[in-house]
């Protein structure tokens, strides 16, 4: 009986109310959106301008909540990550080249193109110690993760200094590179062990417990070494070097585990950033062509490219992955921020015992509503609201058409209001469909022709916005040259008609300027394509 | 991307392809332009010297296209022109004087004989064209496949429209005039159960005899009346023919008043009908004698003399009669004459007397009040007069209207000329001519329609409306049954709605195939005139036997043309059809891939002032199994502006070709087999393709899909459709080409071009060269897949039918089949067919077994034959077998209005019953006659006399 009733019902004739639909564009062919397009896209862009030269250095303080530190030009500015605003600012003699927070956060250590490496409290602002042995610009400096005592740096006198930040003096001097020491990066996982790059496309591996000052490994980049990074696995660093970043297995003995050359400039910075507390980690890549890229070494693919309006110096990711900061070359920060969700958990508990001083009165609201039975009252005057029992039998009805105003007044037959109407719904796909209606009818030309002032004034501030759009031309050119013909008159007497038309000969002139360089372009291709297909 | 294009093309056009395809830019990777070199490519070069094809027509030289083949063509024609006088073998044909055809073709028509045959078919088709005004035709001429090798053939695709519809009295049944026969629907499932067969020439009045009382209403017995000159009693339950007068003249409409008046003395004997003649001894050409004749006839003494004659007019006109029986009249121009039927029936002497009413517009149609005197009458402009009391002082009856005054009153409000009527009142909603009027059978409501597809109900007292829109067809017949939550209206479009009263809903659709009329659409003037006509307006779907008919209301009509019934409608564009309005969008092609799986269709919307104006191509997929398209892929201005001239598919695999007038034909692919998911798929271009900017005018694959050929004009030019690449060209026709066709899997090639020199050329495609050809203006051309034999379409030039000898031959016949194999020029069979203009032929091939080829002519009436054949057994298209299982018993009546009442006796009897059941042997014989349908009853008569044999025979069973 069920099934026979849904047959009947089902049975009757479709609907034969066509309500005009805009064309239907075209799906993108586009692949769906993966896991790390979602992710990497969605911190909300904030830009911070006005910063001195371009961005050196980017550090993240590894103790909540990750203030971060920007070098540019000889200051080192200090950033909440909560407000992106800057709170401190550090002075320097010479351009700022490195930063690097100690492991509580407390401290923090600069080096500047003078070789000096300053260390200073972040809370007091004050320069703890200031340690001078490089003989030419020092360019990187680093805290061990784990280590609160001692700092590696490295410069363009090929040097290498393991420091005693407590004395102020250099434990070892590490020799071997013979070029420029342009970056370095300490292993998450041992203290002692840390990495450094070079311009003599080497990278060498120390370890400051081994006192003969030799390296104890080595890996050939083939290009001048721009930046190093340690993986969290601290088995595998990942180098930059020209347009090409790779990764290295150190365990297994100086290997390279993959490669990735999609950036068409020198790459400037690594940095490594995880999906979310829990996700993989990524190599986060940014390069002088302005693009930072998302390359997930696992797979060996660049998973998401987010381009930036300039040259990209240097790059940040905090370690709770809430906050991504790119600095350019021009002195912009483009930091993004990730919507917190422990926070909304919170608002959202604080709310719950707001709102726990009502919930009694709803349990009886409830108690009540589920009584509902037809010997009450209230029972023959649920609304659509109420919801179907278990065991009652719905009866699907079967939706009409939605109707919008334009639709209405088209099945009435009123056609210059429909138009009207759609013309001052501002959706241009819906007032070319009417118009397309309109033809169909044979009614375009009259409806222009009723048309009252202010009404053509509409349509013709539509048809200047529009009508040299690809999709709409070739309608609403011809519709154009109809009213320009039918109401020149009254046209040509208004003063608020001229902006309009001036405007609209404008569009129509630079459209005529794009169709005559197209054309020129395809007669350069034409005859290479003639010669290709011999 | 292979891409290759003509050189001489200029560059590509950055344009849009369309939506849903990848935006791509066809880059010219040309030969070198009319190069030597360009043919030596060409994978097979023709002989230096070719036999010199057999060619009719004289080819003019001066075609040059630089190609070197062109001028092999032309040397070749050269030759010919030294040598070709006339084709023998068309001689042959058209003279069909040595034919072996000929005596088969003469012995046909003398059997048959009868010469005033056609003309009365002709003062019959004037008649209907005078009562409608809407269509072109809506004369069921079967298209009549004549002689000698007349197939084993499915006929159908009758038009459902000659006359009134009938429900039989318990109203399950419909009774319909298709053509020579009267067919019986079920209004339960809208399927055919049965049909009368008998008449030899269409049937014009059905009439069911009423049943007066509750017990009566199982009868089912009918009246026919026919061209054929015949008046025909049936019990259509059966159907059983039991009875047969011949009028001698044919009869355009009947009315027997007894019927309704004295329905208990239902005696056959005593009846006299009134009808409608056309006199034939008065018909000489260009006479201006009054044909029509209204006569008295006693259905009793089968004898129509002239003396009975109540009225001529220059035409037969049909009958009205009133529901009470006592008034029939007719509608003549401007006036509506009435009878009043004499009462007491028989009696010779009592002449019907008569009153006119008059009004100042040609009137259209008319009804009478079932029991008041008010005639409706509703004319050309869309008025719908009624006039109340009429015939008070003419048509007084009887000695109780004695009594109304007889005086002559003047002031009767709105009567014209002293009409004999109380008032006259107008209304005015429809704005076109008013073909159907009909009141309801209590009286109180009056239905109406006409042009704009519009049923109106108005209420008679207070003129109050309601609306049943958007039928989107002209009305021709309203009518209701005994039933009253059932009634039926037939639309022009050759579709009956079953409409559910009180709401006027459309239950359910009969709907026979649709009928096409393109009147006033005009193809968009940027085309030549040489173009029209050249997209095909009829798809077939081999395997099952399926056409694909465009139709007026943006619809694509799925018919199986096996089981001469719909299937289904595709709403191409998202439209409502207003007839009568003029025709901006138009379907102008449709396109079936050989499984049947995918359907291809062009519209065109034309601009209006030049605004506006899209041509869109529509790629629509089925699932197996079963016919509802859906909606794949929407291409706009596939072409550009242009519009789309021939769309093919490949025979394997989901590829397709649309063809254009502005010069490119561009290859689809659905790119399904990339992405897993079917709702994905779409039709995407693959390829775009030019020779020398010529329009395209049409296009086919090869068998096996290896080859494709689009026509470039009046050259053949032949491509690979996967790399695009020109294989080569075939030399020129002197005409563009509207149509090819590959011969199954021979190296054949079937061209035909129609204007201004219509030609079909055959050719080679191994050898490059023309095999033959003849001046032959074709309509369609079809090829079996398997065989190498092909058919084509040819209309007989007019001056050829025209001239003495083959008058007799063709009879109305204006074109012919022609069934050739291979590369034999001289035909295997020629078939001689009406309504060849706009007709569409296809070969069937569901079965392996067998071979039919399936034709529709002009008016979408249809045949199916086995062209191979010799068998000249013919028959209908319903397995009448298979579909009386299909009976579905609705609720009726009470029932259907307040739900099933529960059984209070079933139990009793089932307790009866179960009493019953020891002392009733469970082999009673009597008791088989019962099971089964009640649709197939034998008659009660019948029934009676085999019960009591039944019963007589259990009691000798009980001696023994």
């Amino acid at each position: 009986m069920e099934e026979e009733l849904r047959v009947r019902l089902n049975d009757h004739q479709p609907s034969k109310i066509f309500p005009v639909k805009p064309k239907s564009t075209p799906k993108t062919l586009s692949k769906p959106e993966t896991p790390d397009s979602r992710y990497w896209s969605s911190f909300k862009p904030h830009s911070i301008p006005n910063l001195v030269s371009s961005i050196s250095a980017v550090a993240f303080s590894p103790i909540h909540p990750h203030s971060f530190a920007v070098a540019h030009s000889t200051t080192v500015s200090l950033f909440s990550s909560n407000t992106l605003t800057t709170s401190r600012r550090f002075s320097f003699k010479d351009v700022v080249s490195s930063v690097s927070f100690r492991s509580d956060g407390a401290l923090l250590a600069a080096s500047d193109l003078s070789g000096t490496v300053q260390v200073f409290d972040v809370k007091e602002r004050m320069a703890l110690r200031s340690l001078r042995s490089h003989k030419a610009a020092a360019r990187f400096v680093k805290y061990p993760v784990h280590d609160k005592l001692h700092l590696v740096s490295g410069g363009d006198d090929g040097v290498v200094k393991y420091w005693d930040v407590a004395g102020g003096t250099v434990i070892s001097d590490l020799i071997g590179h013979k070029d420029y020491v342009r970056c370095g990066d300490c292993s998450p996982v041992n203290d002692s062990m840390f990495a450094t790059g070079s311009y003599d496309h080497t990278i060498k591996v120390w370890d400051a417990r081994v006192g003969n000052s030799k390296w104890i490994a080595e890996i050939n980049h083939g290009a001048p070494v721009e930046d190093i990074v340690y993986l969290p696995s601290g088995g595998m660093i990942a180098t930059a070097g020209l347009n090409s970043v790779k990764v290295w297995d150190l365990i297994g003995g100086g290997r390279m585990v993959c490669s990735m050359e999609s950036h068409n400039k020198t790459v400037t910075c690594l940095s490594v950033g995880r999906m979310g507390l829990e996700g993989e980690n990524r190599i986060v890549s940014c390069s002088l062509d302005g693009y930072m890229k998302v390359f997930d070494y696992g797979r060996g693919k660049v998973t998401y490219s987010m381009r930036f309006p300039a040259p990209l110096m240097s790059v940040g990711i905090s370690p709770d992955s809430s906050v991504r900061v790119v600095g350019g070359s021009n002195g912009m920060v483009f930091a993004g921020k990730k919507k917190k969700k422990a926070r909304d958990d919170e608002e959202k508990k604080k709310a719950s015992v707001v709102t726990s001083f009502w919930s009694v009165k709803s349990e009886v609201d409830e108690s009540r509503r589920r009584a509902l039975r037809p010997s009450y009252f209230r029972y023959f005057q649920r609304g659509q609201s109420e919801k179907p029992s278990k065991d009652d039998y719905l009866v699907k009805e079967s939706k009409g058409v939605k109707l919008t105003r334009h639709d209405k007044l088209l099945k009435k037959f009123r056609h210059k209001e429909a138009l009207v109407s759609v013309l001052e719904e501002k959706k241009p796909a819906d007032v070319v469909a009417v118009m397309e209606e309109l033809v169909a009818r044979r009614k375009i030309v009259k409806c222009v022709s009723n048309l009252e002032e202010g009404e053509l004034g509409l349509l013709l501030g539509f048809l200047q916005r529009y009508c040299t759009v690809e999709r709409y031309s070739k309608l609403l050119m011809a519709l154009t040259k109809k009213v320009l013909e039918t109401r020149g008159e009254e046209i040509n007497g208004k003063e608020e008609f001229k902006g309009i038309l001036r405007n609209l000969k404008r569009e129509v002139n630079q459209e005529i300027k794009i169709q005559q360089s197209l054309l020129e372009i395809q007669g350069v291709i034409a005859p290479l394509m003639r010669i290709a297909g011999r | 991307m292979p891409i290759n294009k003509d050189p001489s093309t200029p560059p590509p056009v950055i344009g849009k392809i369309g939506p849903y395809t990848v935006f791509m830019t066809p880059p010219a990777t040309p030969k070198p332009p009319e190069s030597p070199a360009a043919v030596s490519q060409k994978p097979n070069l023709p002989p230096p010297v070719l036999p010199p094809p057999q060619q009719f027509k004289s080819v003019a030289s001066s075609e040059q296209d630089g190609s070197v083949l062109g001028f092999f063509k032309n040397a070749a024609t050269k030759v010919q022109n030294a040598h070709s006088s006339v084709d023998d073998h068309l001689v042959r044909w058209f003279g069909l004087n040595q034919s072996k055809y000929q005596w088969a073709l003469d012995e046909y028509y003398e059997g048959k004989g009868s010469k005033n045959r056609k003309k009365q078919e002709e003062g019959f088709r004037a008649f209907k064209r005078t009562k409608f005004c809407a269509s072109a035709s809506f004369y069921p001429e079967p298209p009549s496949a004549s002689p000698s090798t007349l197939a084993a053939m499915i006929r159908g695709g009758r038009s459902h429209l000659t006359s009134p519809p009938s429900f039989s009295n318990d109203a399950k049944k419909l009774l319909v005039c298709t053509g020579n026969t009267v067919s019986v629907f079920s209004a339960a499932t809208g399927l055919q159960i049965t049909s009368l067969e008998g008449h030899t020439a269409p049937v014009t009045t059905l009439l069911v005899v009423p049943a007066s009382t509750a017990a009566q209403k199982i009868l089912s017995y009918c009246w026919t009346a026919s061209l054929d000159g015949m008046i025909r009693y049936w019990d259509f339950s059966g159907p059983e023919l039991l009875k047969t007068v011949d009028a001698k003249v044919p009869i355009y409409s009947m009315v027997i008043p007894s019927l309704l008046s004295e329905p208990q003395q239902v005696d056959s004997s005593k009846l006299v009908a009134y009808v409608s003649v056309e006199d034939a001894s008065l018909v000489k050409e260009g006479s201006k004698e009054l044909r029509g004749h209204i006569r008295r006839f006693d259905l009793a003494k089968e004898r129509l003399s002239r003396g009975d004659t109540l009225k001529e007019t220059e035409e037969p006109k049909s009958i009205v009669i009133s529901p009470s029986g006592e008034f029939f009249g007719i509608r003549h121009k401007c006036k509506i004459h009435v009878w009043g039927v004499p009462s007491g029936g028989g009696s010779r002497n009592a002449v019907a007397k008569k009153m006119t009413l008059h009004h100042t517009k040609v009137i259209n149609a008319f009804a009478f009040h079932p029991t008041e005197r008010i005639i409706a009458a509703g004319d050309v402009t869309g008025r719908v007069l009624i006039w109340r009391g009429f015939g008070n002082r003419k048509l007084a009856l009887g000695s109780q209207k004695k009594s109304v005054r007889s005086v002559v009153d003047l002031d009767n409000p709105g009567v014209r000329d002293g009409d004999d009527a109380e008032s006259c009142t107008t209304w005015h909603w429809h704005s076109a001519e008013v073909n159907v009027l009909n009141f309801s059978s209590d009286g109180a409501y009056l239905y109406s329609g006409g042009r704009e597809g519009v049923l109106v109900v108005w209420q008679l007292d207070t003129g109050k409306k309601k609306f049943l829109p958007r039928i989107g067809s002209p009305l021709l017949y309203f009518i209701w049954s005994p039933e009253p939550t059932l009634s039926s209206v037939v639309c022009a479009d050759n579709q009956i709605h079953l409409l559910k009263m009180p709401s006027m809903e459309i239950s359910r659709t009969i709907s026979g195939i649709k009928v096409l009329c393109v009147f006033g659409f005009q193809p968009p003037p940027s085309l030549p005139k040489m173009y029209e006509g050249l997209s095909s307006t009829v798809a077939f779907d081999r395997s099952s036997g399926i056409a694909a008919l465009c139709t007026e209301n943006y619809c694509v009509q799925l018919y199986n043309l096996l089981n001469d019934r719909g299937i289904s409608e595709v709403q191409v564009c998202e439209r409502n059809h207003q007839p009568g309005d003029e025709i901006t969008v138009v379907v102008t092609a449709v396109a079936l891939s050989l499984d049947g799986s995918v359907m291809s269709t062009t519209e065109v919307k034309l601009p209006e002032d030049g605004i506006g104006g899209l041509v869109s191509l529509k790629f629509w997929e089925s699932e197996p199994d079963n016919k509802t398209f859906t909606l794949s892929t929407i291409v706009y201005e596939p072409h550009k502006d242009a519009g789309v001239s021939a769309i093919a598919f490949h025979p394997t695999r989901s590829m397709a070709v649309s063809t254009s007038f502005g010069g490119d034909f561009k290859i689809w692919v659905c790119n399904s087999d990339k992405s897993q998911t079917d709702k994905d798929s779409s039709w995407i271009c693959h390829a775009v393709g030019s020779y020398k900017k010529k329009p395209m005018t049409a296009a086919a694959f090869s068998g096996d899909g290896t080859v494709l050929a689009v026509a470039a004009e009046n050259v053949i030019t032949l491509w690979n459709p996967d790399k695009n690449i020109l294989l080569s060209v075939l030399g020129a026709t002197l005409t563009p080409i509207t149509k090819l066709c590959f011969v199954g899997k021979s190296e054949f090639l079937v061209a035909a071009s129609n204007f201004p020199k219509p030609e079909l050329s055959v050719w080679n495609t191994s050898k490059l060269s023309l095999s033959w050809s003849y001046e032959l203006r074709i309509e369609a051309v079809t090829s079996a897949v398997d065989s190498s034999t092909f058919a084509v379409l040819a209309l007989v030039p007019k001056s050829f039918r025209k001239s003495k000898s083959k008058k007799n031959i063709f009879r109305g016949r204006d074109g012919a089949i022609l069934l050739f194999n291979g590369s034999d020029p001289k035909p295997v069979s020629i078939w001689t067919v009406m309504k060849a203009q706009g007709g569409s032929i296809s070969f069937l091939e569901g079965d392996k077994s067998q071979l039919r080829l399936a034709y529709v002519n002009g008016s979408h009436e249809y045949v199916v034959f086995d062209p191979n054949s010799d068998d000249t057994h013919e028959r209908s298209a319903i397995g009448y077998e298979g579909l009386v299982g299909d009976e579905e018993t609705g609720d009726f009546g009470y029932t259907s209005l307040y739900g099933q009442l529960p059984d209070y006796d079933k139990k009793r009897k089932d307790d009866a019953e179960s009493l019953a059941t020891p002392f009733v042997s469970s082999e009673r014989p009597w008791e088989t006659i019962f099971s089964g349908s009640t649709l197939n009853f034998p008659p009660l008569q019948k029934l009676c006399g085999e019960f009591f044999e039944s019963l007589m025979e259990k009691s000798n069973s009980v001696v023994e």
